[in-house]
């Protein structure tokens, strides 16, 4: 079936994230403390990206006098 | 088979006449790629950050602390638990700490039987569940030739002697404990090793703290490898002499520093040093690599300084007839003035033993505070060495000895040649039986041993206080009682757990060529 073959590569791969962080060794609690931190920042670098972006590549433009 | 039972005939009758000749191997100490120091950098960082937390929150009483602490009463007082220096073990050692102390209960052979047991707190306190996990195999025991037996008709003639002598001595060597038996033994050591005369002492670790202060005192200069075991530094600390380092069997650096010291002497009055001890290992047991033994000599016959060897690991595991590094290396054993080994790696027991000159040896049983004090060597296990020496010796009239020796020495080439083939980094010369498998990151460490405890397979982990951080490792120690069927499922399941856990991570290419033991015998034919 590929959707559980999906799900065993993903499920490794959160294996080797697990191991490679040493949150193998934390208890359930402070693996969902670290995740969310981890998830929120990474959720408000992808926002601040979606804001921003337009602005910056019209300012990269204009420097380049690509658009006036 | 014919060539390679020749050329241990050959060898056992061409006697050490003090040419030494240097190894064909050279020993790679392989680094691993730059991300791997990076991921095990974060990894120990991140659990450092938890565990302030955690710490945090059992100071503010968040948590319940399990640890020891003072009574109420005495909390104005100076402090009598000093939180800072356990910090390690309490955030990082109590959480993983169901991979170490694991009760055994069988004896510690090529196969045991481990005690389930399982935690309801994460590590804090266990509880056992009363199964037994049989049949585990051993990759973790000093089991070299593998005397750790409880074969009937072997274990005989110690049966006889606890019935002759009684278990216990009840007294020092000096006072009224100097049995006839132990004078037997330290015969018997003398002759194997070829050197005048021997002593033997009750504990391995012992041997090492309690006899090197009687050997050197202050106004002496003890060099010592950089990776020596802890009972040779407590020694050489016992003993009040300068110590220092050089770097793990670097020559240069050996040199070097012997040259600076027989130049300057000692450090404030310039005065010549009494005495210059270099301290090495025949084997060092976290990286299995092997001393350079023919240099040593060279350099300490031209300096002028006395040689300390320490084969705890190395006697009745390398060499030919298993007479350790000496014989290896082909160098004449009146040239090492201190030899010194244990008896609870290749021979079963337990003790250790001091070789070499008898004026030596009769100095050290007045002066060392081993004889002096402690409790001689109890009959049985004087009685298993005995035994076991025989065997190895080929003084039983069987040729079981020297079939253990060749067996472990097969058993080491096929197993290093194997996992250096699929991928992983080993430490180490080819000829050691102890092989260290680098794992580098925490995580990866802890599951590592629970993996293979899962399939069957104990293996021993060690991480930071007795490895430098970034290189924590499994270290397998190889036996003559394990077999070519067991050592394939242990490899099977080492390919499964590598790939599982992303730890093959040698950038080498191997292929597979025949046994390494063809090179050798080129030239004994000629």
């Amino acid at each position: 079936m590929g959707l559980s073959e999906c799900w065993k590569q993903l499920s490794w791969i959160y294996y080797q994230y697990l191991l490679v962080t040493a949150l193998y060794m934390l208890e359930p609690w402070e693996r969902t403390v670290f995740n969310s931190l981890l998830v929120s920042v990474g959720a408000m670098a992808v926002y601040t990206c979606y804001v921003f972006m337009p602005q910056h590549i019209m300012a990269i433009l204009h420097y380049f006098e690509v658009v006036q | 088979e014919n060539i390679l039972v020749s050329h241990i005939v050959v060898q056992v009758f061409s006697p050490g006449n003090g040419v030494a000749s240097r190894p064909q191997k050279h020993e790679p100490f392989e680094q691993a790629p730059m991300y791997v120091a990076v991921m095990t950098y974060l990894g120990f960082g991140i659990v450092t950050l938890f565990g302030y937390l955690r710490d945090f929150l059992r100071a503010v009483g968040l948590e319940k602390c399990h640890l020891a602490q003072e009574r109420e009463e005495q909390k104005d007082f100076i402090p009598l638990y000093q939180d800072f220096e356990n910090f390690y073990t309490r955030n990082l050692y109590m959480r993983v700490r169901d991979n170490w102390n694991r009760p055994i209960c069988s004896l510690p052979g090529p196969v045991f039987d481990l005690m389930e047991r399982v935690s309801d707190d994460y590590n804090w306190t266990f509880r056992f569940t009363g199964k037994t996990l049989h049949n585990v195999i051993n990759m973790g025991s000093y089991n070299y030739l593998g005397f750790a037996e409880n074969n009937v008709d072997f274990l005989k003639t110690v049966a006889d002697k606890v019935n002759q002598y009684g278990t216990g001595v009840c007294s020092t060597r000096q006072e009224i404990g100097n049995l006839s038996i132990h004078e037997e033994l330290e015969g018997l050591v003398a002759n194997f090793l070829g050197v005048e005369s021997a002593m033997i002492y009750g504990m391995g670790f012992a041997t090492n703290s309690m006899n090197i202060p009687a050997l050197v005192g202050k106004g002496c200069l003890i060099l010592s490898d950089e990776l020596n075991h802890t009972s040779l530094i407590l020694g050489a600390r016992l003993s009040a002499a300068t110590i220092r380092v050089f770097k793990h069997n670097n020559m240069h650096s050996l040199e070097r520093m012997l040259r600076e010291a027989v130049c300057s002497g000692q450090p404030r009055t310039h005065r010549p040093w009494k005495k210059i001890l270099i301290m090495v290992e025949g084997i060092y047991s976290m990286e299995g690599s092997v001393v350079r033994l023919p240099e040593i000599v060279a350099l300490k016959k031209k300096y002028k300084a006395y040689l300390y060897l320490d084969e705890a690991h190395s006697i009745g595991a390398v060499g030919p007839s298993g007479k350790g590094v000496t014989e290896l290396f082909n160098v004449n054993p009146t040239d090492i003035d201190v030899m010194m080994g244990t008896f609870t790696k290749s021979f079963g027991a337990a003790g250790g033993y001091i070789a070499g000159k008898k004026e030596l040896v009769d100095y050290l049983r007045s002066y060392s505070h081993s004889a002096v004090y402690a409790t001689a060597m109890s009959p049985p296990i004087t009685e298993q060495i005995l035994r076991a020496l025989k065997c190895i010796m080929g003084k039983d009239g069987t040729t079981e000895g020297l079939r253990r020796i060749h067996q472990l020495a097969e058993n080491t080439r096929f197993f290093r040649a194997k996992l250096k083939e699929m991928g992983f980094i080993i430490y180490g010369n080819d000829d050691s039986p102890v092989v260290p498998i680098l794992l580098y990151m925490p995580g990866k460490v802890v599951a590592f041993a629970r993996e293979m405890l899962e399939r069957r397979i104990g293996v021993v982990v060690v991480g930071f206080p007795a490895t430098p951080i970034t290189e924590a490792r499994a270290r397998f120690c190889l036996s003559a009682a394990h077999t070519r069927d067991m050592l394939n499922q242990v490899l099977h399941h080492l390919n499964e757990v590598g790939d599982t856990l992303c730890l093959k991570f040698s950038r080498r290419k191997y292929t597979s060529r025949p046994d390494l033991c063809a090179e050798t015998n080129l030239e004994l034919d000629s």
